[in-house]
């Protein structure tokens, strides 16, 4: 297909019927019996593998077709706290997408993620560059350390970061207290966001870091060598090599983040309590569903609500791939 | 030496093994048997046990001196976390169908939801009508509906106002009794020491009950419910008595005398036990919260009556205080009503326990009314004799009902609050916005509703 698409039918198509007349001649030429008996072992084969999976099957189908399954079943039925429930097809997602607790949510989201990403994803790009061009002690040292913050649980690094921005033990307020800059409430309104941000960069750029790093030392050296007797110093080597080099893993890391980033629920879940009249129950719409369901027992709304957002999270990681597909590898 | 060990380590590792298959085997077992209910319930001869969620302080003791007393039944205890993440482990279990416990500890405001969706037993089927006459009036008609008992009360939250003896005379500031005086001396407070706040306004949704209170104690009765007259629900957050303490508290926060912090954090804490805050209003289940989380300032904190909105005025509030519920899972009603009724009940061991340790506000009648009860000094509160302030906070708290949707809400108090500390909206539209959202969603609901 992919050669199809470059080279335009006239030139792709004397190949492929090669490739296919190729394959096909050694069948031809065989007899019948020695065909069937091949048959069979394949089909042995088959049956063999299908008995390998199923216990794969089993549980992929226990524990995500069926509690999908239900979930959706769920979310095309209305229910009320007074009136009972009822089927009513797909009336729960019309009121999703109307339903201004979830689209400011998403907005939200989108918001953070527009800031927070670009920043999280150059600093990470940045690490493995760095890494990639010194090989010292230093370097690895420096990898472990921005790596350590993947390994604490993300409930454990925002209970952390609630402290830390904690307007009586923070540091960050005794600091802009001594310079007198007065009080900065890192967990009130208008800072709420870059203090989630904050956490979720601190947690993520290692690993995001670790996988560009990663693409980094499976590139062929011998390119470097060309480069470098070209007369390319190393910024020049890195924009114009390494990074386009390394674009696929790139595309890979953003699509990854933009996901996280659209379904984002544990920080700010962990930081309700101490910020509640900021974080709002409809903060993000991950947060907006679990609210819905386990404190306002509407359970059949948060079902639609959590399939819409899947619904946004597919669209919107299908169009990035699609913008992407000539970078991502993925043609 | 290695041909000793080595059989010893195998045998271990077959033990591990046989232990870790025995454990799955119970489990599975265990799943398979909790089909309905809690499963705690023995078919055979011995006593049933009654598995019970409650995070009341002290209540092992309780516990054991039920287990202690009775023969037939037995209480399993588990502390499933306390409020909100108590309720969304209920809430859920009832949903699924299974996994709920047999008596769960609810607080009022909770019990109209919980009962709506279904998940309460009626325990006046079970005989607990015979003891209406041994609870305070107010909170039996919260727990009950006509015949209908739905929960056996326990604890209140009469409101009152706790403050440091020591910074008041620091100060020099006066005990106040309207609640124009207490904006006096809170402002007279801030100027003296501009790190210290007459309070914090609590504006998080764990306070949610607390501004409740504040506006139960000005007169406002937002809502008109009965479960057995549904779908009619009246609902009045906006009325003139709410939006005048939202007005107070909003021009409070305006000048910058009073602090804002979170409730149930740390940095909440930290005031409470530092001095930044020179007044606590609290409830009656406060002193045990407040010896808790500052241990370090005991002795130097008085009880004052809640400020009035007249002079000489006599109005209360509440805030918070529990009960015990029979779910509607269980499988042994007749034995799960019996430990909701007799726990703590009129019990004076109980009692002695709720009150000497856990510090809990009785509202049992007879304990309430005890010479014991109303004498008892506090040496956190430099052996004041503070249930002479409680008790008649108690004896002035009127009717008042809850939502069936009281989650709800309390978040969209919350939220709106949260607005206007940003200076989004003003304080004085926060009434009328959550008045509109709540009738909407009540609307939304199925309910009939009347403005």
């Amino acid at each position: 297909m992919s050669l199809l698409r470059q080279q335009g039918p006239a030139t792709a198509a004397p190949p492929s019927t090669v490739r296919t007349k190729g394959l096909r001649a050694p069948m031809t030429g065989s007899g019948a019996g020695r065909r069937n008996g091949r048959q069979s072992a394949h089909t042995r084969h088959q049956a063999m593998g299908l008995l390998l999976i199923t216990p794969f099957g089993l549980l992929f189908a226990a524990f995500l077709v069926a509690p999908l399954a239900y979930a959706f079943w769920l979310s095309l039925r209305t229910s009320t706290l007074v009136g009972g429930d009822h089927f009513s097809w797909f009336a729960n997602y019309k009121q999703t997408f109307t339903d201004p607790h979830f689209t400011s949510g998403v907005r939200r989201v989108v918001v953070f993620g527009l800031v927070q990403i670009p920043v999280m994803l150059g600093l990470a790009l940045l690490g493995a560059l760095i890494i990639d061009e010194v090989s010292s002690k230093l370097a690895k040292v420096f990898r472990m350390t921005l790596f350590m913050p993947y390994a604490v649980p993300a409930v454990i690094g925002a209970l952390m970061w609630g402290f830390l921005y904690s307007p009586t033990f923070g540091p960050v307020n005794s600091l802009s207290h001594a310079l007198g800059t007065g009080k900065v409430d890192l967990l009130g309104h208008s800072l709420m966001l870059t203090s989630l941000g904050n956490i979720v960069t601190w947690q993520w750029t290692g690993y995001n870091m670790i996988v560009l790093y990663a693409a980094l030392q499976g590139l062929p050296r011998e390119v470097y060598e060309a480069a470098k007797l070209d007369g390319a110093g190393q910024i020049q080597t890195a924009v114009r090599i390494k990074i386009p080099m390394i674009s696929s893993a790139m595309v890979l890391t953003l699509m990854f983040t933009i996901i996280g980033t659209l379904q984002f629920f544990t920080e700010p879940r962990v930081l309700e309590p101490t910020a509640s009249s900021v974080i709002t129950p409809d903060y993000t719409p991950n947060l907006y569903a679990y609210n819905l369901a386990f404190q306002y027992s509407e359970f059949n709304y948060s079902a639609a609500i959590s399939f819409s957002l899947g619904a946004v999270v597919f669209i919107g990681s299908y169009l990035f791939l699609f913008a992407a597909r000539k970078r991502s590898g993925l043609k | 030496m290695s041909s000793t060990r080595r059989p010893t380590s195998r045998s271990v590792r077959r033990t591990a093994v046989a232990a870790t298959s025995a454990a799955l085997a119970g489990v599975l077992l265990a799943a398979c048997g909790s089909g309905g209910g809690s499963g705690s319930g023995t078919t055979g001869s011995g006593p049933v046990h009654i598995k019970v969620w409650a995070w009341y302080p002290q209540f092992k003791q309780v516990v054991a001196e039920f287990n202690k007393t009775h023969k037939d039944v037995q209480v399993d205890w588990v502390q499933a976390g306390v409020g909100q993440d108590e309720y969304t482990k209920l809430k859920t279990a009832l949903k699924a169908g299974q996994g709920a416990p047999d008596v769960v500890m609810l607080e009022f405001q909770e019990l109209p939801t919980i009962q709506l969706t279904k998940g309460l037993l009626d325990m006046g089927k079970y005989g607990a009508n015979a003891d209406k006459g041994n609870y305070v009036d107010w909170a039996w008609k919260q727990a009950s509906d006509g015949e209908h008992v739905y929960a056996i009360p326990v604890d209140g939250g009469p409101m009152a106002m706790m403050y440091r003896a020591d910074l008041f005379k620091k100060y020099n500031l006066k005990v106040p009794t309207t609640w124009a005086e207490y904006k006096e001396e809170a402002a007279k407070l801030h100027k003296a020491d501009p790190n210290a706040y007459m309070t914090d306004f609590g504006s998080d949704e764990t306070a949610a009950g607390w501004r409740q209170g504040l506006t139960w104690q000005a007169g406002s009765r937002p809502y008109t419910y009965s479960a057995s007259k549904l779908p009619d629900i009246g609902v009045k957050l906006n009325d003139d008595n709410a939006k005048k303490v939202y007005e107070y508290w909003g021009d409070l926060v305006k000048n910058k005398l009073v602090d804002t912090q979170s409730y149930a954090t740390t940095d909440f804490y930290n005031g409470l036990s530092t001095g930044k805050y020179a007044t606590y209003i609290a409830a009656g289940w406060g002193p045990g919260y407040l010896s808790s989380v500052a241990k370090k300032t005991a002795g130097k904190w008085r009880v004052a009556p809640l400020p009035q909105w007249t002079a000489g005025g006599n109005d209360q509030g509440d805030w918070g205080g529990s009960s015990f519920s029979v779910t509607s899972q269980t499988q042994h009603p007749k034995e799960a009503t019996e430990v909701a009724r007799e726990l703590f009940g009129t019990s004076d061991a109980a009692w002695k326990i709720g009150i000497d340790q856990a510090y809990l506000f009785p509202l049992a009648t007879p304990t309430l009314n005890s010479e014991y009860f109303k004498d008892k000094k506090y040496d956190f509160f430099g052996g004041q004799q503070i249930n002479k302030v409680f008790v008649p906070a108690a004896n002035g708290i009127g009717a008042f009902d809850w939502s069936p949707f009281q989650d709800f809400a309390y978040n969209t108090d919350t939220s709106e609050v949260g607005k206007a500390l940003q200076g989004q909206t003003a304080w004085s539209a926060v009434n009328d916005n959550v008045q509109d959202q709540i009738t909407s969603y009540a609307a939304k609901q199925g309910f009939k509703v009347s403005k």
